[in-house]
């Protein structure tokens, strides 16, 4: 039997207005099914719901409806921030904790231990701190932790939202290995980049309401829809859908491989020969020499690293977890200072200066906008760095901003109650009204959905037109491509690359060696030998279309 | 540098039993607060440093020493100007310079600076820094979820230990999230380090404010995990691991006990009232 979402309306006091409006699903066993929708449709409502947090802790709003499950059905959910989530030093006492809190006999807690280790692949940290895991490693200790308690229904919550390229895959592996296993999974997230080949079953919500419930192919092949919700997909779906308006018979397809079938349907490969664009003479606004970095427990962060910053371009630094790049750029707004080596701005030296000196020219925006956010209204946010630097502002920039970004309506809102991605939107906003002229974005996408995505990459667009460098650190290879000119590479603390994109593209290698993918249009472009190395899916649309003489 | 929290390490303090560990703060934290002999309380300090040295976190105990300095001289500042106003209790010492000044209604106060004055700040300055390394000594080699079955085993109902514990897992994270912030407004252009004390006062209330906010999302997301976890403390839970003490918790005993009883003996000899 499945479990039946019954009707369910649900505001979260009797005079605010509805959140959830008529929701009907099921969710069947032993499926992987997902819900998506923009951020507010009312996702996180439902995982409350299906948890008993609504209406166990939450209790003054006003339920609806019912979630039709049998009696003694065990709801448990995997946050996107483990660190929240973990209770425990150490990884067996975290995953320990849930079996205790049942009360299970120790052969039982030791029994299940070891299958949910075996079944994971997680032996290996069993010995380990919490605390010294990384990312991916920490989300899935959460999900042993959690599976280790035998819940019939999991819900993972944007599990891997925080994550870099590798601890995705890690998670992507124990979600395909869930789902091999028959365990009834509900995963909650706007971006099915990682997940698209797993899932079965996909709703979709808007405002509350249910537009659509139905297979993963079904969902796939709704163009419409998927930008009605602001869905992010996998580049290679992007890339189907863009085919699929020129090619009738093209067939749906999520990975690589399966696009490489369909393609060869149309083309033939060729050898890549296309030369390396000359990169345009930019002069440098930032030159970093001989930069080291070890921190007082003798870590290496960062080692002898020289890099040269064009100006008025759009630099992407990119690197696993812990290759150093937030380091990095912590030196460059003077966050950090050098064990030795120097950092110029426009070849004066930055090193003593103090950090709110050096924002006037150079500004970071950190990953984590709670971080950041502190003024009382959405307004007083939006102007809180040109208030630091007297930079002036006219109210018409402001509502021209608000406007333009769709936070017109939120002008008086407290910025802490917007939602996720807006959060982080604002604070990037907030730095359009300050005196530098290099901004740093470190994750910018986090929390964002598809919708504020492209309005991103709009902004940073137009940043690069007004002169500014924007440099950014981001895990989201595909918008890397799209959006960069230059980048630099870092692993274990160490440049491995610098220069533009297209130098880059011609760089597997690289891409091997700290394990992240090139975009699948990157590569496709350059095995069916087009004349010029494609970084988005309408041009690769448009290369193609020309080898097939159309 | 780790502060404020557990450092993973294999040494003899990292070996014990929690409840030893415990026994040893409390016993530390009376001796104390009652011995107040110079000479005992720097056999107790030369006692402390043998045993980080040994265990290997000496360089942990700098760093708490650093963080401490301001409040230590603070202690043995005001310990050492109110030993201005009066005569060293006992004879013998050096007296750099004493005088009488005058006080309104013809009365005086006797002004004596000597080496009575230096000797009472130390002594005071020592004993709260013993206090505190003890306790941090504990909370570098303990983590939280050895404290948890320390305080259970001491018959603590779970509910409180629990509390307990998390407090020590959460201590490190708050530190992390007032530094983040702390970097994340001065990289907006709040200056925070070229700026007078007041200025700085006022940075740290308003840093206080997203801090407030970040602390009170971290107790929401804790409480939530607690009911995905299915934490009732009105039902009786199980233990994966248990506790046992060692022949490592009888040597540190006895060690512990030598030390203690030196120190008594050392009070006894060479005491002079502060």
């Amino acid at each position: 039997m499945d479990y039946v979402v019954n009707n369910i309306n649900y505001r979260y006091s009797p005079d605010s207005r509805d959140v959830l409006k008529n929701v009907n699903f099921s969710i069947e066993k032993g499926k992987v099914t997902a819900i998506v929708g923009p951020s507010g449709c009312g996702k996180s409502t439902l995982v409350q719901i299906f948890s008993k947090v609504i209406p166990k802790l939450i209790g003054n709003g006003v339920l609806e409806g019912s979630f039709d499950v049998p009696e003694g059905t065990f709801v448990s959910v995997v946050s996107q921030t483990p660190e929240n989530q973990l209770f425990g030093y150490g990884v067996e006492d975290a995953i320990a904790f849930g079996m205790e809190n049942l009360g299970l006999p120790q052969e039982e807690v030791v029994e299940r231990m070891e299958y949910v280790l075996d079944l994971l692949n997680l032996q290996y940290l069993r010995n380990r701190s919490v605390a010294n895991l990384s990312g991916g490693q920490r989300q899935s200790v959460c999900i042993a932790s959690v599976l280790a308690m035998d819940p019939d229904i999991l819900i993972m919550d944007e599990p891997v939202s925080s994550l870099d390229p590798n601890g995705k895959k890690m998670v992507q592996n124990i979600l395909g290995q869930l789902s091999v296993n028959g365990n009834t999974v509900v995963l909650v997230d706007n971006n099915l980049v990682w997940s698209a080949g797993i899932v079965d079953h996909v709703i979709g919500l808007l405002d509350g309401e249910v537009v659509f419930d139905g297979t993963r192919d079904e969902f796939f092949k709704d163009f419409e829809l998927q930008e009605k919700l602001g869905v992010i997909i996998p580049q290679e779906v992007e890339l189907y859908r863009e085919l699929s308006k020129h090619f009738d018979d093209m067939e749906l397809f999520y990975t690589i491989e399966e696009a490489r079938v369909q393609i060869d349907k149309k083309i033939t490969k060729k050898e890549f020969t296309a030369p390396v664009p000359a990169a345009a003479g930019s002069e440098n606004i930032i030159s970093v020499h001989n930069l080291v970095k070890t921190f007082n427990d003798g870590f290496h962060a960062l080692i002898d690293v020289n890099t040269n910053l064009p100006k008025g371009q759009v630099i992407a630094v990119l690197g696993q977890n812990g290759s150093g790049k937030t380091t990095f750029v912590k030196h460059l707004n003077g966050l950090h200072k050098p064990t030795s080596g120097d950092v110029r701005y426009m070849g004066n030296s930055i090193l003593k200066k103090t950090v709110a000196q050096i924002s006037k020219n150079i500004i970071l925006v950190f990953q984590h906008p709670e971080h950041m956010l502190f003024e009382e209204t959405v307004e007083r946010e939006l102007t809180f760095c040109a208030r630091m630097q007297d930079v002036e502002f006219t109210p018409e920039q402001i509502t021209e901003v608000l406007e333009h970004y769709h936070l017109e309506k939120e002008r008086e809102t407290f910025p802490l109650n917007l939602s996720m991605g807006q959060k982080h939107m604002l604070t990037i906003l907030s730095v359009l009204f300050s005196s530098a002229d290099v901004i740093i974005l470190d994750e910018p996408t986090l929390g964002m959905d598809g919708f504020l995505i492209k309005d991103l990459e709009r902004m940073i667009a137009n940043l690069r037109d007004q002169g500014k460098t924007v440099i950014m650190i981001s895990h989201e290879i595909p918008l890397v491509f799209r959006t960069v000119d230059y980048s630099v590479i870092l692993n274990q603390g160490e440049k491995v690359f610098e220069g533009t994109k297209e130098e880059l593209s011609r760089r597997s290698d690289i891409f091997d060696a700290i394990n992240i993918s090139l975009p699948p249009v990157v590569r496709l472009s350059q095995e069916y030998g087009f004349d010029k190395v494609c970084f988005n899916v309408a041009d690769f649309a448009e290369e193609m279309l020309k080898r097939c003489n159309r | 540098m780790d502060y404020l929290k557990y450092v993973d390490a294999d040494s003899l303090l990292h070996r014990l039993d929690p409840r030893t560990k415990f026994a040893f703060f409390v016993v530390m934290a009376i001796l104390t607060s009652v011995v107040k002999s110079g000479v005992a309380l720097l056999f107790l300090f030369l006692f402390f440093i043998a045993m980080w040295c040994a265990c290997r976190i000496q360089k942990y105990m700098v760093v708490l020493a650093q963080k401490l300095k301001v409040l230590l001289l603070f202690i043995f500042l005001l310990w050492f100007v109110l030993g201005l106003f009066e005569r060293p209790v006992v004879e013998g010492g050096p007296i750099f310079f004493e005088t009488v000044i005058p006080f309104v209604g013809g009365q005086t106060i006797n002004f004596c600076f000597d080496w009575y004055d230096f000797y009472k700040g130390a002594v005071y300055a020592m004993r709260i820094f013993l206090m505190i390394s003890s306790f941090y000594t504990v909370l570098l080699t303990t983590n939280f979820s050895e404290i948890i079955l320390g305080l259970q085993k001491w018959h603590v109902p779970y509910s409180i230990a629990f509390a307990i514990g998390l407090v020590f897992q959460i201590i490190p994270m708050i530190i992390t999230e007032l530094q983040a912030i702390m970097e994340a407004q001065s990289s907006r252009g709040l200056e925070i380090e070229e700026c007078g004390a007041w200025t700085k006062i006022k940075n740290y209330v308003t840093f206080s404010l997203p801090l407030l906010f970040r602390v009170i999302s971290k107790a929401q997301a804790i409480s939530l995990a607690m009911h995905y976890y299915q934490l009732d403390f009105s039902v009786r839970r199980s233990a994966y691991k248990g506790i046992k003490a060692s022949k490592y918790d009888a040597w540190f005993l006895i060690a512990n006990a030598i030390a203690i009883v030196i120190t008594i003996v050392l009070r006894m000899y060479f005491y002079i009232p502060v």
